[in-house]
């Protein structure tokens, strides 16, 4: 079994790596996005209610670009292994003497590497315009961690929505949703300044407690609440998605 | 020259058939931009209390934007919609037609600025649904004028992306384009809001007085001042990069 | 009367000095059907695709319909048809919004868009899917809407690049008899193929291109002519009468040996005529056979001799 997760994690990488425009809606838009933000509402940083000890408002938007990177690349998954049954090459896999739920624990290891590479993407940019990690490289760690966590977890999501819709543009057409959740959390604004409805939604949007984590070592120390929130809610989309994903595998199977 | 319009006619129609035919395809880029205006507006609403808005509607300030997205994104759909059409030998059959090829490439582009109007005019109801002040008949039919204009400057630099890498994967390289050119202007702030390189990069990039001309009807009221500016640089793109488009095209085969 | 297409020299490089087509020489009567053979990667579609102008040759030369290819390209196309070697079709579009479509493409005016297009669609046999999407046609009749496409203007050229690859039995007959009303109305026709029966029947003349280059050309009977003669192919109802049978058969041609005690093979330049007094001869000397074949040489024979290869077997594999 780990053989074959492994093989297949080592296939996924190489497939991302083989086809750039895959990538670069991950990392480009996000950081051009990322861009606009600062560049033009790095004056809100002296709004009351922003929080007065932060560095900077790219300090703050980094979680931010994060977690839109580490939702985009949940989709990309999605699309990948859409392809794939498309293509026919799903069938093979299943056809093969292998557990099937290596086939998805192949992916979302992929997934989670990536999504080790996209927040070290997003730190080191944040480094080179100026940005400070508050909490060090023991904060730097730990951003990783919560993202890789949250990145497994939106890859089975994607991975979730390709068994179920079976369509590479049915999975694209999710994009915009991405951007729905994320515009009603926490994670490009504090919440106290959101207005409302997103300031009462982004209360329950684990996505808010995960920009949050995220974000704290990166402008503060480490503090215990809010990156044990944000690891609890990551580990919980992990732990959904991946549930709604092997879900989803056996109701394929069902159909084969 | 009839005969000319009617392949204008007939190719738009023939672009146009995947929102039509396909609806749930096109539902993604039409609600795209209003997500977008929603969002920011709910996100960093609180901006408005910065001084130098000219408005109280943060909101008001931004859906200007979610026009101009309408068009990047119908431009750059263009542009992967003929990618496809070469990869599937679909434009082969386009080029072997005694239609000069600059028509061709009229068709492709004008089918953008029609395009554009679908998520534009969603944006537009939705907007005066949530209470941001109408900018006026001629505010309105400006902004439409603009829109359509940009969508077509967009779609000949995607048309340019299409014609080098003949492949839907570079669809990205088209959607960026757009992406920053609409960004990376007054779109969040006023410009003595911005930091300094977004500040000059507002003041070199067109798109901004592009952008000035459909915000003014919604934050304040039309004028010539702030009109002619956007029209100067919509006409300015429309011809280095029309004009770009169409050497590419020529130059298919050689 | 000029001829319909005429290259000299023609010459395509690409990038990195990859010459597809190395410098051909093509003349094309007006009405001929001319077949234009090869294998994979010969530079088949290269070569159609320069004297359609979608490529624009790097040397040489060629007009089609009296039109230069390089300097007059728009008067070429007005001219000629094109069945390329991907039906390209919008699945999106019915089959008459298509023919329509290609007929406002080609300036034919709108009071007799329509009909042109239902008599194409009907010559076809199209007529009951018309109004389906092209999405749901199978590939035959894709292809020959296809073809219905390329003839909406009445082209007095028709290129035909490998229409019937992938085509079942009965399409592939159906699209031959096709191209056989085209002949007989006055088009001119090239038509590059895979396929050696196809080309055998349908093509005036041939020409045999490998790697970038014309390697023969002629009719098909004159090619089959140059690499060898016909033979009778006799079996013997038994082993005993081999002797008698060689010693009969010596008169008419040159005996071929074979390995097998039951046949003996003799070559006869006057081909199905032969048999008669063939028959006749073995009678006479008292062999009892069992069957008795005409083998002509094959195009492939012809490619095999002027090639190298066997095109036959690049055919199956497509």
């Amino acid at each position: 079994m780990t053989r074959a997760v492994l093989a297949l994690a080592r296939r996924a990488l190489r497939n991302v790596l083989r086809r750039p425009q895959f990538v670069a809606p991950l990392v480009v838009f996000p950081s051009l996005m990322l861009a606009a933000n600062v560049g033009g509402l790095s004056r809100t940083t002296s709004l009351p209610g922003f929080p007065t000890d932060v560095h900077g408002f790219l300090d703050f938007q980094l979680a931010a670009a994060i977690t839109q990177s580490l939702l985009l690349g949940g989709v990309s998954a999605g699309i990948a292994v859409a392809l794939e049954i498309e293509g026919g090459f799903f069938d093979r896999l299943l056809a093969a003497p292998i557990p099937r739920i290596a086939i998805v624990l192949g992916r979302l290891a992929a997934t989670s590497v990536i999504a080790v590479a996209q927040v070290a993407y997003f730190l080191a940019l944040g480094l080179i315009f100026g940005a400070q990690i508050r909490a060090g490289i023991p904060g730097a760690l730990l951003v990783a961690a919560i993202g890789a966590l949250a990145g497994t977890g939106f890859g089975a999501l994607g991975v979730m929505l390709a068994l179920r819709a079976r369509s590479a543009s049915t999975v694209q057409g999710i994009f915009p949703l991405v951007f729905v959740v994320l515009f009603v959390s926490s994670a490009f604004f504090p919440r106290q300044l959101l207005q409302s409805p997103a300031r009462q939604i982004a209360r329950y949007n684990p996505l808010s407690y995960l920009a949050d984590g995220m974000r704290d070592p990166i402008i503060h120390t480490v503090r215990a609440t809010p990156v044990l929130d944000g690891f609890a809610a990551a580990a919980g989309i992990a732990a959904v998605a991946i549930a709604l994903s092997v879900l989803a595998l056996r109701g394929r199977l069902g159909d084969t | 020259m009839k005969a000319r319009a009617r392949v204008v006619g007939a190719l738009t129609r023939r672009a146009l058939n995947e929102i039509l035919r396909v609806p749930g395809a096109a539902l993604p880029g039409v609600l795209a931009p209003t997500i977008f205006m929603l969002g920011i507006s709910s996100v960093f609403g609180a901006a408005i209390q910065l001084h130098g808005f000219g408005t109280t509607s943060f909101r008001a300030f931004v859906v200007p934007v979610g026009f101009l997205q309408s068009a990047s994104f119908a431009g750059a759909a263009t542009g992967v919609n003929l990618a496809r059409d070469i990869e599937h030998g679909w434009f082969d059959r386009l080029l072997l037609c005694p239609t000069p090829r600059v028509v061709l490439l009229g068709a492709v582009v004008s089918s953008a600025s029609l395009r554009a109007l679908l998520p534009s005019s969603f944006l537009l109801a939705v907007a005066l649904a949530l209470g941001v002040p109408f900018p006026g008949l001629l505010g309105i039919l400006l902004a439409a004028v603009l829109v359509m204009g940009l969508a077509m400057a967009v779609a000949c630099y995607a048309v340019l992306i299409a014609l080098h890498f003949r492949t839907q994967q570079a669809a990205p390289l088209m959607q960026v384009g757009g992406f920053v050119a609409v960004l990376f202007t007054t779109s969040y702030a006023p410009a003595q809001l911005l930091t300094g390189w977004l500040r000059t990069v507002s003041r070199i990039n067109p798109v901004t007085h592009i952008l000035t001309g459909v915000r003014q009807g919604f934050v304040a009221h039309v004028t010539w001042a702030a009109t002619w500016p956007a029209l100067v640089s919509l006409a300015g793109m429309l011809i280095v990069l029309g004009g770009l488009a169409a050497r590419a095209l020529l130059r298919t085969g050689a | 009367m000029p001829p319909a297409i005429q290259a000299v020299g023609l010459e395509r490089e690409f990038k990195g000095g990859v010459k597809a087509v190395a410098g051909i020489d093509i003349e094309v009567a007006a009405g001929e059907v001319y077949g234009f053979l090869g294998p994979n990667g010969a530079g088949k579609t290269t070569t159609v695709r320069m004297l359609v102008t979608l490529l624009r040759p790097t040397g040489g030369s060629a007009t089609v319909a009296g039109f230069d290819v390089a300097t007059r390209p728009a008067d070429v196309r007005r001219q000629i048809g094109v069945a390329l070697q991907e039906a390209a079709l919008d699945p999106l579009m019915t089959g008459r919004e298509l023919i329509e479509l290609q007929a406002t493409l080609h300036g034919i005016p709108p009071r007799q868009v329509a009909a042109r297009g239902r008599e194409l669609i009907e010559r076809v046999g199209l007529a009951n899917a018309q109004d389906r999407r092209v999405g749901t046609y199978s590939g035959g009749m894709r292809r020959r809407l296809d073809l219905a496409m390329a003839l909406i203007h009445s082209p007095s050229v028709l290129f035909l690049d490998e229409p019937t690859t992938g085509l079942d039995p009965v399409s592939r007959v159906t699209l031959w008899d096709e191209v056989r009303r085209l002949k007989a109305d006055g088009t001119t026709v090239f038509l590059t193929t895979q396929y050696l029966e196809e080309a055998d029947q349908l093509a005036d003349r041939l020409g045999i291109i490998s790697g970038g280059l014309l390697v023969a050309e002629g009719t098909p009977s004159a090619l089959k002519a140059e690499v060898g003669s016909p033979h009778l192919d006799v079996r013997l109802a038994g082993t005993d009468s081999l002797a008698a049978a060689r010693e009969a058969l010596g008169r008419f041609g040159l005996v071929r040996p074979t390995s097998d005690p039951c046949r003996v093979s003799v070559a006869v330049p006057d081909g199905a005529s032969a048999i008669a007094p063939v028959v006749r001869a073995l009678d006479d000397a008292g062999v009892l056979i069992a069957s008795l074949d005409v083998v002509e040489p094959t195009l492939d024979d012809v490619f095999l001799a002027k090639t190298g290869e066997r095109l036959a077997d690049d055919a199956a594999a497509a």
